[in-house]
Order: structure tokens, then sequence, then C-alpha cells
């Protein structure tokens, strides 16, 4: 299992921590198309939780949206409700103004919080000594570790993790422990990107694991922290022939219903993959 | 009159003669100033100033700004007609006019300028290497370091470009302090080379009073500007500030200043009393960065440098709180406050604007009083 303050980490970002409104999942959001620089971390996909709420607290605030107060409560709330109506709402203004997280920044954090718990170290400063770089980058590098983490650079890093398995050499399926990472490299339809997944729990006859993804079939506001499993029916075999299931986010039952998803992307975006490997954290 | 002596009766009863023509002054052609600004239209737009989209500061769209004028014209009429001295009040009103001008002009057009095309630094390198003119190619070499400049610092500005940007406004505001440093270091006596540190006496600085003052100015102008963002909370500071330095300057028997900074505390009490929420008119960059620049420089003037930021507490703890947030935004990635300048986080922490204002001058009331303390010492 993962130390108790990355679960907490994990919840809080399927559960964004809005006071009185619950349901709101966080949205992802990558900083590649809109190439914000020196920005807030929040703005580029690198926040934690509260972060990311108070920012849209803020934001609301700031440009008279109406969906918070200055108090920071809910606008769309109904006092005589039990639950707030607004969550789809609040969602949708998150992604409207880029309040969101990608893979490596959620990843990032919440193993920043595993590590800092149960082995007193601060991963993302070790790992941000090990990446090589230029000195004033190696600088910025050092203020602002969690958002110079990426995939390739850091996780991926022989320097900092090590390879468990891949698809050539097979995998040890009952060695697989929590805070173990699943790499994809130079995937997607033209090979250009790059993701990874957390795993939270193994037990040698499911992988579980949690990633921030978006979906091409989820349209505009469907993507967002998710979780998923891995169920290992042919053990010998590699990653891509166990069974993959990707669990379906609150409000979106019916897109798998009507046959919107028809695939789980994940497993798709793992077989586009040029490089899939399973890798530990070295401490 | 370079000097008389200290608490002199008689200056004192000239100050306040001049205190009570600039009230009156002021307060008999506000009218017209209310009545020009509205006729061309010299209001608070919110297509510009994201700040009025919320709910509670959206009432101040169409209020006028450039209310400072009222301040800025009546000091300038009185100072003219009969405290004009080529000596000591001659640099501080050009100064001031300066000041006064660049913010008149910000303010015009950030309502009726249009959005300025702002080149990044590597589009210029860009047209550098590929450009087919060679002219054109030295000329774009030629601006590199401006343009470099320009990005640089616009990091450190909010409007989205109509108006003035921060790296021309910055420019300007050097010219108005190099002014004022050249005015001290040539043209007034030695004793403008040092500092007067409270309990300790002089401390020569040489030339080096020359960036010193021009930082001062510069950085005074820009606080008093950050803080005029609350009905009431720029004018009702300045009237403390400038009720200091024209105690200040009477307790050291400095005749022309003392009856300057009077002329500008009385006008500013019947600005003031127009600009308390809610506003009549508001100062506008023409007041703010005008008073801030007169009162670096009459501070430095009585040879009071080092008590500015306490002078101007207020204003100096609204501009540090916007320095540390860009930098703790630009360094670290996160916010030190809801928002900058303070008295926005105070307004998102939802204090409302009668408290925050209040407050305000109550603190900085207690501040000039310190500094008041200081310089007699």
């Amino acid at each position: 299992m993962l130390s108790p303050k990355a679960e907490q980490l994990i919840h809080d970002y399927f559960h964004l921590p809005f006071p009185g409104v619950t349901g709101v999942r966080c949205p992802y959001f990558n900083n590649v198309r809109s190439h914000r620089r020196a920005q807030l971390r929040a703005l580029i996909g690198k926040g934690l939780p509260q972060e990311i709420v108070d920012e849209a607290k803020i934001v609301s605030i700031q440009y008279g949206a109406g969906v918070f107060d200055h108090q920071g409560h809910c606008c769309l709330c109904d006092e005589h409700a039990s639950e707030c109506p607004g969550s789809i709402t609040i969602r949708h203004f998150l992604i409207d103004h880029n309040l969101g997280v990608d893979c490596s920044g959620f990843i990032n954090h919440v193993l920043r919080a595993h590590f800092k718990e149960t082995k007193g170290i601060d991963l993302a400063k070790k790992f941000v000594a090990n990446i090589d770089a230029s000195w004033p980058r190696k600088l910025i590098m050092r203020l602002r570790p969690i958002e110079n983490l990426g995939v390739r650079s850091a996780l991926a890093n022989d320097k900092n993790t090590e390879k468990i398995g891949d698809e050539k050499t097979g995998y040890d399926f009952s060695k697989i422990r929590p805070a173990d990472l699943v790499i994809m490299l130079e995937t997607g339809p033209q090979n250009k990107r790059s993701h990874v997944l957390l795993i939270t729990d193994c037990d040698g006859q499911t992988i579980k694991y949690v990633h921030s993804r978006a979906w091409s079939g989820e349209g505009q506001y469907g993507h967002g922290v998710n979780g998923g499993e891995i169920r290992i029916t042919k053990p010998s075999g590699g990653l891509l022939e166990q069974e993959w299931e990707e669990k379906i986010p609150p409000q979106q039952e019916n897109l798998f219903d009507i046959g919107v998803l028809p695939q789980n992307e994940t497993l798709l975006e793992a077989k586009q993959a040029k490089i899939l490997e399973i890798r530990r954290v070295k401490i | 009159m370079d000097f008389c002596g200290p608490f002199s009766i008689e200056l004192l009863q000239k100050a306040l003669l001049y205190l009570i023509a600039a009230t009156v002054g002021a307060f008999l052609w506000a009218p017209l100033l209310t009545r020009f600004l509205y006729k061309y239209n010299l209001t608070r737009r919110s297509d510009y100033d994201f700040t009025l989209r919320d709910g509670e500061r959206s009432k101040k769209v169409g209020t006028p700004i450039m209310g400072g004028l009222l301040v800025i014209i009546t000091v300038t009429v009185i100072t003219l007609l009969f405290n004009w001295e080529r000596k000591y009040t001659y640099v501080p009103m050009g100064v001031m006019g300066i000041a006064a001008l660049l913010g008149a002009a910000d303010d015009v057009l950030n309502i009726f300028g249009k959005k300025r095309r702002d080149r990044r630094i590597s589009q210029q390198i860009n047209l550098i290497k590929v450009h087919k003119l060679w002219r054109t190619k030295l000329w774009y070499a030629f601006t590199l370091p401006w343009t470099i400049f320009r990005r640089l610092v616009s990091c450190f500005g909010s409007h989205p470009g109509r108006g003035i940007q921060v790296h021309e406004k910055l420019s300007l505001q050097f010219l108005a302090g190099a002014v004022t440093a050249w005015w001290i270091y040539f043209k007034l006596s030695p004793y403008w080379h040092s500092l007067r540190v409270p309990f300790d006496g002089q401390f020569n600085v040489g030339w080096w009073i020359i960036p010193i003052v021009i930082l001062f100015v510069m950085f005074t102008a820009n606080a008093v500007n950050i803080a005029d963002g609350l009905d009431g909370l720029a004018g009702g500071s300045l009237i403390v500030t400038f009720a200091g330095l024209t105690l200040i300057s009477w307790a050291e028997g400095r005749p022309a200043f003392t009856l300057l900074n009077a002329t500008v505390f009385g006008a500013l009490i019947a600005y003031t009393y127009f600009n308390v929420k809610p506003a009549r008119f508001q100062m506008g960059d023409v007041g703010s960065l005008g008073l801030g620049a007169l009162l670096a420089i009459n501070t430095v003037a009585i040879n009071h440098t080092l008590l500015i930021p306490i002078l101007g507490f207020i204003f100096y703890v609204e501009a540090v709180t916007v320095v540390l947030q860009v930098l703790a935004r630009r360094i670290f990635g996160r916010r030190l406050f809801k928002m900058s300048p303070l008295h926005h986080h105070f307004e998102f922490l939802g204090w409302n604007e009668e408290k925050i204002v209040m407050r305000f001058w109550l603190i900085h009331g207690f501040a000039v009083i310190v500094a008041v303390w200081l310089a007699l010492h």
C-alpha cells in the first residue's frame, strides 16, 4: 500500500477539496500547447489539489464568474440540499480556465508524499539532482522541482528509477510493489508523447493503478485523474497480453453505454508505446 | 527666504493660509473638473480593468478617473503664483509635472488607446536571421536589447497593453528621478550629498546619492500608483504623509517646502472629500504618479531620504507585496497572497472596502507619527 498521506493525496485529486462540494474530479491539463512559462504551478498542470482549489476560487472572484464567493464557498450550492449540484459546473469551470494536472505532475506529487512519509526523503529534489542540465536550468529545477520533472527526463531516467521488466524481457508480476511505475515512452498516434501510471496495489493477480489522462473519446470535459486495473491472466506474458480495465468515472457511464468510448485508450496508448516498461524508484 | 528659525509662528501662519487657500480653491473648481471628466468620458471601463468584473467592484465602472488633476493643478497654480523659488520649488514642480504627464498619458491611452503589439525576443531574433533587407536586420539587431528589457519588465505589469507599457513607464520615471538627482547633486549644496540618519547625524554617500535618489523617486511614484486601488486609500494616506512633511519642514525652518507641502495637504483634503466611497472621481495615474514623485522629492529635499519608506509606509507595503507576489509566482510557482497589492488580498478575505481603507489609514497615520518623531532626532 502507499503511505496514508499519498493515499489521501490521491483521494484529494479524485475529490478536490472544495468546501461543501463533493465529487469534483481533478481534470487533466498539459501545458505543452499553452506553453506558459514561469507561471503558477496550478496553472501549468503541476499543482496540488489545494492549490488548484485556491486558484479556482481566485479566478472565479477575479473575473466575476460567480462560481465562488469571497469566503470561498460555492455560489451554486443550495443551502437546503444535502449535496451541491454544482460539481459538474465547477469541473467545466476548471477545464475552461486550464486548471488541472498532467500525468507526471500528479504522480510526482503522490510519489513525493509517499517517500517523504516512508523514507523521509524529498524525492523531487533527489530526481532533479540526477537530471543533466545546464547550470541555469539546474537552478530553476532546484527552485521548482515538480514543474521540471517529466516522464522521460525524471521517471524513466536510469539514475532515478530502475527497470523491473519490459515487454521483451517479461515481468515477474509477483515482485511488483505499490509506488512502481508503468512507463510508456514515444506513444500516441505519432509516437511523440510519454505517459506514466502509478501502481497503487499489486497482489500478483491484479495491478491497480492511477493516472491523469485525457482520452480522445471523452471530449472537452471528460478527462481527468482516473484509476484502473490490469488483471494478470497470463503470468508469463507481457503487460499488453493482460486484461486492462479502466474505471468509468462518475457522470460518464452513459458515454460507455452509448458506445462513445468503445475502447480502453490507456491500453491503446500502451500498445502504441515504443517503450513500455515497469520501473521502480531507486532509493 | 532660504531658511528661517525652526518652529516659526510666522511660517506656520503662512503655511496654514496656503493650506486653506488650496482646500478652498480645489473645492471651488472640483465641479468643473467632474463635468470635464464626464464630458470627455474619462471614466473607468471594465474592458481593460479586470478588477472591475467582480460583483461589488463592478459598481465602480463609469466613475471618472484623472481626479488627481484636482491636486496637481491646484498645487501648480498656487506654487507658480505665490511660492515660486528657482532654487527650491522649481525642480519639485518640474518632476511632479513630468510624472503627472506620464500618468495622464497612461490614463488617456488606457481608455482611448489601441492594444499594442508585443513582439517576443525569439520572434525578433528570428527576424534578424531571416529578414531579407540588411537595414531592417540591422535595426532589429540594434533594438534587441530594448526588446529584452521590455519583455523582462513586462512580467511586473498587469495591464493588457493599451496604456503606456511598463518599460516605457520605468524609462520616463528614471528620467524624472535623474532630474531630481541632478538637482540634488549639482545644484544644491554639498550638505545634500549626505544622508541624514536619525540619532546619528549625517552619513556622507558622495555621488551614490544619485542612484539612491533615482531609486527612491521611481519606487515611491510607483508605490503610490499601486496603492490607488480603493476609494479614499491613496488620498487619505497622502494627506497624512504631506501633513507629516509639512510638520517636519516647518520644524526645521524650511519655508519653501513648508508652504509647498501645506498646499498639497490642503488640495488633498478637497480631493479626498470627493474620493471617499462611493467616489465622485478617482485619482488615476496622473495624480498617483505625480504625487508619489513629489512625496519622494520633497522628502529628499529636506534631507530625510531614509525616512521615505516610513513616511510612505502603506504605499511601500503595497508595492513590496506586489514585488514579493511576482517573485514568488515566477520563482516558486506559488502565490504569497491571494492577490496583490495587499488591499486586494484583504478584499479576497472578505473585508469590505471601508474596513480596509480605515485600517490602512490608521496604520499609515501611526507610521507617519513615528517618521516625524525620528525626523526630529
